[in-house]
């Protein structure tokens, strides 16, 4: 009896366990926190401005509303799950869109780990028309297996409808354009508004001097300026360094070092000494993923985040809160270079080269990533939406503008990525930094060095 | 006895033909990649370019590879000692006549019934966190100030604590299964001839384990090669250099890392080949240290 009880016991704590494990979030799905290649899913703003969506799409325009696809059958491997948000709007675009043209689409969910399969199914030829990833790796690594869409694009106006920084990106380096956007990101400050406003603080820093003075005015008040989480302590710290030196700057010193003969760096790495020293890091700061972040819904006294817009969703998901959010870009500082850019990325979406039926398939994209089924998307899974024409969510405030301000789009970790053999140590010397490990920016420099 | 052989045949060509097409294959093909230039781990064979031994020239001079070894060997050598000896410490308790055996055999095992994932949560967000962690209260109970228990000189060591704390039952289990083979005979003599507990183990329980020990070694060894799991949970957006392992070294730098979509399957297959040798080489010196064919009981 004994036996069996414990047997049981142990089998229900493994089934609990697998559960917990595998199990869906009580609030949908928060976002894998790489870069571009997931937005956070989350349910729509209450706040989310009702306008109406786009009137009609290009495919819509150039005809008498869709072309007769009856027979075509399209297969699509996403990136998504279909209980989440983003797969839930993927599904009903297609069944529309069946309904409108005739055409099925065949949705495959591949969930994040399409990036890991993707590749050997394109090159084995496998039955795929349209692909889902992150618009880097289609436009480098998959680029052999994407249909040129310059043309369609180019019939469709679909400059017209798309954010202009994602299609020079992509056509840059592969050539042609070789995907639609399907979901935006961009990177800035991300903070509570209403610590804001009870701060006094009435419009959002554009300089340092007037980010340090908005800090201290929040610390005067009781409030905490900064959540700031390990994981993100090299992207925080490489905004800080592209306002200084730049990304192309920035690779070059990534890959070949030289970080102590170049003055910016110290001063990059000074400012931000005094900026720990002066207290405005939230406390316990750098903290373990995502305990910094979630303090901003889950104290209220935790201003803002140095991050990619997902991050209101997850902090919103994970606190059970609706914090306030709005966005700034990354402050300028003195005697650096432009600080219009922001780090941009984006999931887009790609023909196979070899699809037999790429017309339809790109008719499929345009009707999801434009118009009603954008809006629903950027709505349901409170993300930034693809065609500029439609309204962006509450949450994602200042996203769109700062979006149409990039015109060269920065990397993640703004070129620091460059060197894939020292990334992870980069990413350490920066922690200590802002662990408060060095004394002056000199140090932090030379111990960059010391890495190559 | 024709007809035998055939039927020997038909049983066996179908299990054949599935170990070299599941097994031989990948390993011989990972082998060839590490010689050549190969960007996809998929690719072609046609497409491939020789490279001599530029790829393990790449990983050896790499010192995020060297770093990722040298991770690893701290896992094995700290970690291994620390598990080893609580997992044997359990089994020689448990084994004495104790109460509650059952209880507690089940209770330090439970954590290998337990999702890693769900597991690195718990140690992560209710142990080590600055704020909440249990870690923390216990040391403000005492008027002492909190750790960062996940800050960079710390992460390793809380990586490998939660680790050892997993792994402790699954090699415990193993060395009572050892310890219960003994025949009791021996103990019983050894205490009429007036040996004491310790002098029991150190004299008849250790020696007669040496088999058991090789091959918990063994495991351990390839439990710490394949280390890939607790390394992702603790730094879970993108690599760090306080966790990385070398299977974490092979997936970056097969698939790409955060920020870099650049692959290299030639370089991934060298860094698995190593790993295959490492494993090899720790069997033969284990093999030739601890032989345990020299008793029999």
């Amino acid at each position: 009896m004994k036996k069996k009880f414990l047997s049981l016991l142990l089998v229900s704590a493994m089934a609990v366990t697998m559960l917990a494990g595998c199990g869906k979030e009580a609030a949908p799905a928060a976002s894998t926190p790489a870069p571009a290649e997931s937005t956070p899913a989350q349910e729509p703003a209450e706040s989310t401005p009702a306008e109406a969506p786009a009137e009609s799409t290009p495919a819509e325009a150039s005809g008498d509303g869709a072309a007769d696809y009856s027979g075509v059958n399209l297969t699509f491997w996403s990136m998504w799950n279909s209980n989440e948000p983003q797969g839930q709007v993927i599904q009903e675009a297609a069944d529309a869109f069946k309904e409108k043209t005739g055409a099925t689409v065949n949705i495959e969910w591949k969930g994040r780990d399409v990036k890991q399969i993707i590749l050997a199914a394109l090159e084995a030829g496998e039955k795929i028309d349209i692909f889902e990833d992150d618009y880097s790796r289609i436009s480098k690594t998959y680029v052999d297996f994407c249909y040129d869409l310059t043309d369609m694009a180019k019939a469709a106006n679909y400059d017209t409808v798309s954010f202009k920084c994602f299609n020079d990106v992509a056509t840059e380096r592969a050539g042609f354009l070789p995907c639609v956007t399907e979901q935006p990101q961009v990177g800035g400050v991300f903070y509570n508004k209403d610590i804001f406003t009870d701060c006094g603080i009435t419009s959002v820093p554009t300089t340092w001097d007037e980010f340090l003075t908005a800090c201290q005015a929040m610390v005067d008040k009781g409030y905490q300026p900064l959540a700031l989480d390990g994981a993100y302590a090299d992207f925080t710290f490489a905004y800080h360094l592209d306002r200084y030196l730049g990304e192309e700057a920035i690779k070059e010193l990534a890959l070949n070092g030289g970080w102590s003969q170049n003055e910016g760096v110290a001063k990059a790495a000074q400012d931000i000494i005094d900026f720990v020293k002066a207290g405005y890091l939230a406390e316990n700061a750098p903290d373990e993923y995502p305990s910094s972040q979630n303090k901003i819904g889950l104290t209220g006294k935790v201003a803002m985040v140095v991050c990619a817009n997902y991050v209101c969703a997850e902090v919103n998901n994970n606190s059970g809160t609706e914090v306030n959010w709005g966005m700034f870009n990354y402050p300028a500082v003195e005697g650096g270079v432009d600080p219009s850019n922001a780090y941009a990325g984006a999931n887009s979406l790609a023909i196979t080269s070899y699809s037999e039926n790429p017309q339809a398939a790109f008719d499929f994209l345009l009707f999801l990533t434009t118009g009603e089924f954008d809006q629903k998307m950027a709505n349901t899974a409170s993300q930034i939406p693809a065609d500029p024409r439609n309204t962006a969510p509450a949450i994602m405030d200042g996203t769109v503008e700062a979006l149409n301000a990039t015109e060269n789009p920065l990397s993640w970790n703004m070129g620091l990525g460059e060197n894939s053999d020292l990334g992870a140590a980069f990413g350490d010397v920066i922690r200590n930094l802002y662990e408060g490990k060095f004394e002056t920016g000199e140090e932090f420099a030379a111990a960059m060095d010391a890495l190559y | 006895m024709k007809k035998n052989k055939a039927m020997i045949v038909c049983f066996i060509l179908p299990c054949l033909i599935a170990l070299a097409a599941v097994y031989l294959y990948p390993v011989v093909r990972t082998v060839l990649m590490s010689f050549f230039a190969i960007d996809s781990v998929t690719a072609d064979m046609s497409g491939w370019t020789f490279y001599g031994l530029g790829n393990y020239s790449r990983i050896f001079n790499s010192s995020t590879y060297r770093l990722a070894m040298w991770n690893m060997l701290r896992i094995w050598l700290v970690g291994g000692i620390f598990t080893l000896s609580f997992a044997l410490l359990f089994a020689v308790i448990l084994t004495s006549g104790i109460r509650f055996k059952k209880f507690f055999r089940a209770a330090i095992y439970l954590p290998n019934v337990i999702s890693a994932v769900a597991l690195a949560t718990m140690w992560i967000q209710y142990i080590y966190n600055s704020d909440y962690g249990m870690l923390n209260r216990i040391l403000g109970a005492f008027g002492l100030k909190g750790v960062k228990w996940l800050g960079t000189d710390m992460k390793f060591w809380a990586m490998l604590g939660a680790f050892i704390f997993g792994a402790v039952g699954y090699y415990m289990l193993i060395f009572i299964s050892g310890i219960e083979r003994i025949p009791q005979d021996l103990f019983e003599a050894a205490t009429i001839d007036g040996a004491n507990k310790v002098q029991q183990f150190v004299k008849i329980t250790l020696p007669l384990l040496k088999g058991i020990i090789k091959t918990n070694i063994t495991f351990w060894s390839v439990h710490t090669t394949a280390f890939f799991l607790w390394s992702k949970m603790f730094s879970p957006i993108g690599t760090e250099s306080t966790t990385i392992v070398p299977v974490i070294y092979l997936y970056d730098t097969v698939f790409g890392s955060q920020g870099n979509a650049a692959r290299d399957a030639g370089a991934g297959a060298a860094v698995g080949v190593t790993l295959a040798v490492i494993i090899v080489l720790i069997y033969a010196v284990m093999n030739g240290l601890l032989r345990d064919d020299d008793l029999e009981f």
